[in-house]
């Protein structure tokens, strides 16, 4: 069987995403202080540029990308995920973000087609 | 085995034919391909039932759950887990699945989740269930990617 692609164009590269991801942060939030109603458009923002800019690498990948922003007032969160899938192709990457007085974390997921 | 036995020509089951005779084992099962390229309705991830399912996990294992921070990360883990598996039983057939679970502390602070995704529409989709009490909140979005 030929190979059309090599492993880079198909596989799940998590340092590129986590770029990806934090790029996406610092464009749409950067150094803004946390304001009830601007965290709507900022979530969707977040979540909608990594989703681009993902797909804009071309592989053959379904995505899932998830996004919560919480206002810092000394509250503890935490965030886990468990997936069902298959492990030499499919991948995840999350990212931290916090300034003076938000946190960010947004987790995207690559679901191999 | 041998690799006539295969209708699929798939990078997959070659693979899998190569696997099976280096290592000599003839015991992967032969499956010829169904030619299936969207799920029938009874193995469909559907939202209601998959709610339905996660509502069970969050009330059973929340109910009278307080934050304690040096719990909760446990806690996190085991109830996606409990999620996922609880969603494998239900059994839908050739669906990956991701299962995600936020738990933050009530003080009062502002939220706010969000999730797009990139696939199809036709096959995929998802479920999510909010469980809040007086001491902590706990969201639950459960993800499944049908695999052709």
């Amino acid at each position: 069987m030929d190979e059309f692609q090599t492993v880079e164009e198909t596989t799940f590269i998590i340092d590129e995403v986590s770029n990806i991801i934090k790029e996406s942060i610092e464009s749409a939030i950067g150094g803004n202080a946390y304001q009830h109603n601007k965290v709507n458009h900022w979530t969707t923002t977040v979540v909608e540029s990594t989703l681009s800019q993902l797909t804009k690498l071309g592989k053959p990948f379904k995505y899932i990308v998830t996004c919560v922003i919480m206002q810092k007032n000394g509250a503890g969160l935490h965030t886990a995920s468990s997936c069902f899938w298959d492990n030499s192709t499919d991948g995840s990457c999350t990212v931290r973000w916090e300034n003076k007085t938000m946190y960010c974390i947004v987790s995207a997921f690559g679901l191999a087609i | 085995m041998t690799a006539d036995g295969w209708r699929c020509h798939g990078n997959r089951a070659a693979r899998l034919i190569l696997m099976a005779e280096t290592m000599g084992e003839a015991q992967t099962e032969v499956v010829e391909n169904s030619y299936n390229i969207r799920p029938n309705f009874h193995h469909k991830f559907r939202t209601g039932p998959v709610k339905a399912c996660i509502q069970k996990v969050l009330k059973e294992t929340l109910r009278n759950k307080e934050y304690i921070p040096e719990e909760v990360p446990q806690l996190t883990k085991s109830l996606s887990e409990a999620i996922k598996d609880k969603l494998k039983e239900t059994g839908f057939d050739r669906y990956k699945i991701v299962v995600q679970v936020v738990i933050g502390e009530q003080r009062g602070e502002g939220v706010k989740m969000a999730a797009r995704c990139f696939w199809d529409a036709d096959t995929d989709n998802y479920a999510q269930e909010v469980f809040m009490n007086d001491s902590l909140f706990c969201v639950a979005a459960a993800f499944g990617c049908f695999y052709y």
